[in-house]
């Protein structure tokens, strides 16, 4: 089966919810569409652990263990989203007109999300990667009020600018490449003659795209962008953000590690991930908006990702590997009660809300569970992966940065739990001043239970083909051993 | 050698007769071109016989510098003319005597003592004018330091013979990006220290927006004449600098022998003519610029110069 | 330098690109500096065209019909698409519009477009030492990247939204101009794709300009800041 069927299927999706019938359709044919894209991920994921890599047209279209991981994730992310937003558009009750568009630029974002790590070509990937910012904008914008509207401009903004320095890293790689002898422009292929590259060229490259990109990615202190575009956008579609672009963004960058020369640029790499740890963990102990205390946190896991890499060894790769898909299910579920929460209480200020326990259950504990999970509390995931990532250090023998990186999340888990503390316990308002502008629907109730399991599970058990590939994505990131 | 000296001597002489009617044919171009008849091209050299026969008046306010500021506007062109390449692409007998800094620093003293004249009467409009003169000068100085640097630096020599000799002879140079841009920006200063729009209006009346008119507000006579014709020699001696170092260094007396000098005139002043006409096209479609919006005027050039600069330094 | 004697043709190939690469400086030098909305979108259109005319002369240098290609698929797409999408999704007053106040005054703003233009040509030095020699690229790297950092200067520095757009626009074919010397063997379909995206780019832009207008009666859109940590306004 041709891998292009998977980005084919949201694309089919976009247009049949341009013209969906009625409030219903455009949110059916997205469920549908995403639940088919997920069928086929986890069939090509599976391939790919057992197989290794897939190919579809040597050079262009292929997925190795790396891109067959964020490929999962994406999909996996997308369906919970597509399930979410079924509810929340029916909260919100829009004009059909309103709902087709939602459907239209959801299912392109999602498109563009998933053609990501299943093209091959640098330049087709960075294509991909504008796509899912063009695509996302106007979803950013979707509320129409001035906030979202400038949250939309600087978003579009930062990310076209990214985009442009990251153009010129691809183009200087190309040179790079050309000047080493040639050879199709593939990931595989420059990992291939990685060794031959001109390494301040390779540098220059890296130093662009790792600018560029982390401008979408981020990373501070290029990260103004994300509070504001993650807090505003709806509920489901910060889901996606959070979760899986950021993620699908630094997954380019990943992709020139092993091109790098020898020297130890790791240490560098640990330090521009624990400045944004750092950031992260502080700023968000002043927040007053609890969809922007969740983004503040994907800027503080992007962090703790480049800084496993920066390690430099398979342990750090492996680690990088699980905070990405932890951090990936864990920060939807997050966005998932911050959304329910929201459609509840109809204001996103810490200060207004109280006692989500006793107005709903279900969102109180969700939303608690989340911010445990997300701070990096066990038995969730993100535990694993952190305590993964600190004994990759550890055994690095990078004291110091192991040091701080403790310090930051232990900092950023105080924060996040003192906000939602404040929101989820004690007495809720007086039922005359703030009157629950929506009841909770039932699908947004399923998609945070669905969305819990694999937190849960995935805190004390990898299933034998995720570990697999985990592990093929881990030896990606190394450079090819000449034997 | 007795033959370099009197080429010299003649190139001196072409400055001083052409100069009025260079300035008379772009005052007719100018009024052709908004479909008036415009005065005869000759008007000028009528101008400064006129003011030659007449008396001078002088106020008793004034002190020496009153007095002796016109014959240094007037001779401060002729000096630097002994510096530049007007007809010959030789160095000539004075050629040595002063560089292209020299040359500029001449110029800038005949600038200064016009400006201090015009302080010197205590008329109001006389240093509002100089105040802004000073202003203008300040802005372009860097200008001129900065375009001299780059066609010395890689010249090797500030001597403008031998700059000309090196900047544009190999055609690739001409095309480079340096020369491109230190053309626009020189093109500007010229623009700026001549008084043309859009920094100034040379045929404006109105006390209040004289910026480079304002130094022959309180003369008259002899002073006038020696002030206007000065004037008029600066732009032809900028032109002339312009031209034949920066812009086309090409149709000047090659040869040793006073035929080929003799016809090295007519073809410098095709050039003029060639740049008055580009003068012309720029005065008639610009507007002047607000005062303050003179410094992004001159600041643009120079950013224009330090980027020909870099991109010549930086040349790989 | 060169070890062997170039044919003219080329030499006169390779003055000409010179000559457009310093124009391509000028436009983006200008694109900080001018006040006016329309006179930002001339000058835009402008640079495109010299983006164009760099490649048609660097495909006739390196003897690429990608080149050709791109620079065609450059005037259409850039010259021509983009100013007509920007007229329709704005309404026409915007255009008209000159922009009094910026976040730096225009000489402070020249002088960092200054310095920027330094760096970038302080860092293409030794990029273009690691490579084998290659006289196109050792004009438009330089330039390409100091275009880059220009435009992301104009971007910062303008309050107006169509000239901040016109700033991302123009780093992006600031990094193409550059791209087009060092690879241009790059395959076609990723250029078609790039010019694809800028014009959706553009026409989401328009749309959202659009309805920043209609929200808040400005578009001033680089003075928006009420997004922050903080005491709420």
């Amino acid at each position: 089966m041709n891998l292009l069927v998977i980005p084919a299927i949201p694309l089919l999706a976009a247009l049949l919810s341009a013209v969906a019938p009625g409030r219903r359709g455009a949110p059916a044919v997205t469920l549908a569409g995403a639940a088919a894209t997920l069928a086929l991920a986890v069939w090509a994921a599976a391939r790919v652990a057992a197989e290794g890599p897939l190919i579809s047209i040597a050079g262009w279209v292929e997925i190795d263990g790396l891109s067959a991981l964020v490929l999962l994730v994406v999909a996996f992310v997308a369906a919970m989203a597509a399930l979410f937003s079924w509810g929340y558009l029916a909260a919100h009750d829009y004009a059909p007109r309103r709902v087709r568009r939602y459907g239209l630029h959801f299912n392109l974002f999602v498109f563009a999300l998933v053609l990501v790590p299943v093209l091959a070509e640098p330049a087709l990937v960075w294509m991909a990667v504008e796509f899912t910012a063009v695509f996302s904008v106007l979803l950013v914008g979707f509320d129409d009020t001035p906030e979202a509207l400038e949250a939309a401009w600087k978003y579009i903004a930062l990310m076209f600018m990214g985009a442009a320095i990251a153009l010129l890293g691809i183009f200087v790689l190309f040179w790079a490449q050309a000047a080493a002898g040639g050879g199709h422009y593939s990931w595989a292929a420059l990992r291939e003659i990685a060794p031959q590259l001109p390494p301040g060229l390779v540098v220059a490259a890296f130093l662009f795209i790792l600018v560029g990109f982390g401008t979408k990615a981020g990373l501070v202190p290029m990260h103004t962008w994300l509070p504001d575009a993650h807090s505003q956008a709806p509920s489901p579609v910060c889901a996606l953000l959070s979760g899986v672009k950021t993620v699908t963004v630094l997954y380019t960058i990943l992709r020139l590690v092993p091109l790098l020369p020898a020297e130890d640029l790791g240490g560098w790499m640990q330090a521009i991930g624990l400045v944004s740890v750092g950031t992260a963990a502080f700023l968000l102990l002043q927040v007053r908006d609890y969809k922007r205390l969740f983004a503040y946190s994907t800027v503080e896991h992007m962090g703790i990702i480049v800084v496993a890499v920066g390690f430099g060894t398979q342990l750090g790769a492996y680690g990088a590997m699980l905070q990405i898909v932890s951090h990936a299910v864990t920060k939807s579920l997050c966005f998932f009660a911050a959304g329910s929460a929201l459609l509840l209480v109809g204001t996103r200020e810490i200060a207004s809300v109280r006692g989500l326990l006793r107005t709903s259950p279900l969102v109180g504990t969700s939303l608690l569970f989340g911010a445990l999970a997300i701070g990096g509390a066990p038995p969730m995931a993100v535990f694993l992966s952190e305590f993964a990532i600190i004994r990759a250090g550890l055994a690095r023998g990078a004291y110091l940065t192991t040091a701080l990186l403790v310090g930051f999340i232990a900092v950023a888990f105080a924060g996040i739990l003192l906000h939602v503390n404040r929101m989820v316990f004690g007495a809720p308002p007086a039922a005359e001043t703030t009157a629950p502008p929506h009841a909770l629907p039932f699908t947004c109730a399923l998609t945070l239970v669905l969305g819990a399991i694999p937190v849960l599970v995935l805190g004390v058990y990898q299933p034998v083909p995720l570990h697999a590939l985990m592990t093929q994505a881990a030896a990606a990131l190394a450079p090819v051993v000449v034997p | 050698m007795g033959r370099t000296l009197l080429f010299n001597l003649l190139q001196v002489a072409v400055v001083l007769v052409f100069a009025p009617l260079a300035a008379g044919v772009l005052a007719r171009l100018k009024e052709m071109v908004q479909s008036k008849r415009g005065p005869s091209v000759f008007q000028p050299y009528r101008d400064l016989r006129k003011l030659f026969h007449k008396d001078e008046v002088v106020s008793d306010q004034t002190s020496w510098i009153f007095r002796f500021a016109p014959y240094l506007v007037f001779v401060t062109p002729l000096l630097v003319t002994l510096l530049i390449p007007v007809l010959t692409d030789y160095p000539l007998f004075f050629a040595f005597m002063g560089d292209m800094l020299g040359g500029g620093f001449i110029l800038a003293l005949g600038g200064f003592f016009a400006t201090l004249a015009a302080v010197d009467t205590g008329n109001p409009f006389g240093p509002v004018g100089a105040s802004r003169t000073r202003m203008v000068g300040f802005l372009a100085e860097p200008v001129f330091m900065i375009v001299f640097f780059t066609v010395s630096f890689v010249a090797g020599s500030t001597i403008p013979y031998i700059v000309q000799q090196t900047w544009v002879t190999p055609l690739a140079n001409f095309f480079a990006p340096s020369h491109v841009l230190l053309l626009l920006a020189f093109l500007m200063l010229i623009l700026a220290e001549g008084g043309r729009i859009p920094v100034d209006n040379p045929t404006g009346h109105f006390e209040l927006a004289m910026i480079d008119e304002s130094k022959t507000l309180e003369y008259s006579g002899r002073g006038m004449a020696l002030m206007k014709w000065g004037g008029h020699m600066k732009l032809f001696v900028l032109m002339c600098i312009y031209l034949n170092v920066l812009v086309a260094p090409w149709g000047l007396a090659h040869e040793r022998t006073l035929a080929a000098v003799l016809i090295a005139i007519p073809l410098i002043l095709f050039k003029i003519l060639c740049f008055l006409l580009v003068l012309v096209v720029i005065e008639s479609s610009l507007a002047k610029l607000r005062l303050f919006r003179i410094t992004e005027f001159l600041g643009a050039a120079f950013v224009g110069a330090v980027v020909a600069m870099i991109s010549r330094l930086f040349a790989f | 330098m060169m070890t062997a004697p170039t044919p003219p043709s080329v030499a006169w190939l390779l003055h000409l690109n010179a000559l457009v690469g310093g124009m391509f400086l000028l436009t983006s030098f200008g694109l900080v500096a001018i006040r006016q909305v329309q006179g930002c979108v001339r000058l835009y259109v402008l640079q495109s065209v010299l983006l164009a005319a760099s490649a048609l002369l660097l495909g006739a240098l390196l003897q690429t019909w990608h080149l050709y290609a791109v620079g065609v698929l450059d005037v259409v797409s850039k010259a021509v698409l983009i100013p007509l999408l920007l007229r329709r999704s704005l309404h026409d007053e915007i255009h008209m519009r000159r922009e009094i106040t910026q976040v730096f005054n225009i000489p402070t703003a020249l002088l960092l477009a200054l310095a920027l233009a330094i760096t970038a040509f302080f860092l293409s030095g030794p990029m273009l030492a690691e490579a084998p020699h290659d006289p196109a690229a050792g004009v438009n790297l330089p330039i390409g990247l100091a275009g880059l950092f220009l435009g992301g200067l104009t971007a910062v520095a303008r309050r107006e939204a169509v000239p901040l757009l016109l700033g991302l626009l123009s780093m992006e074919s600031a990094a193409f101009f550059a791209g087009m010397a060092l690879a241009p063997e790059l395959p076609l379909m990723a250029e078609v794709s790039v010019a694809f995206d800028v014009l959706v780019l553009v026409f989401v832009v328009g749309v959202l300009t659009r309805a920043v207008h209609e929200r808040t009666g400005t578009t001033a859109v680089g003075a928006m800041t009420t997004l922050r940590e903080g005491p709420s306004v």
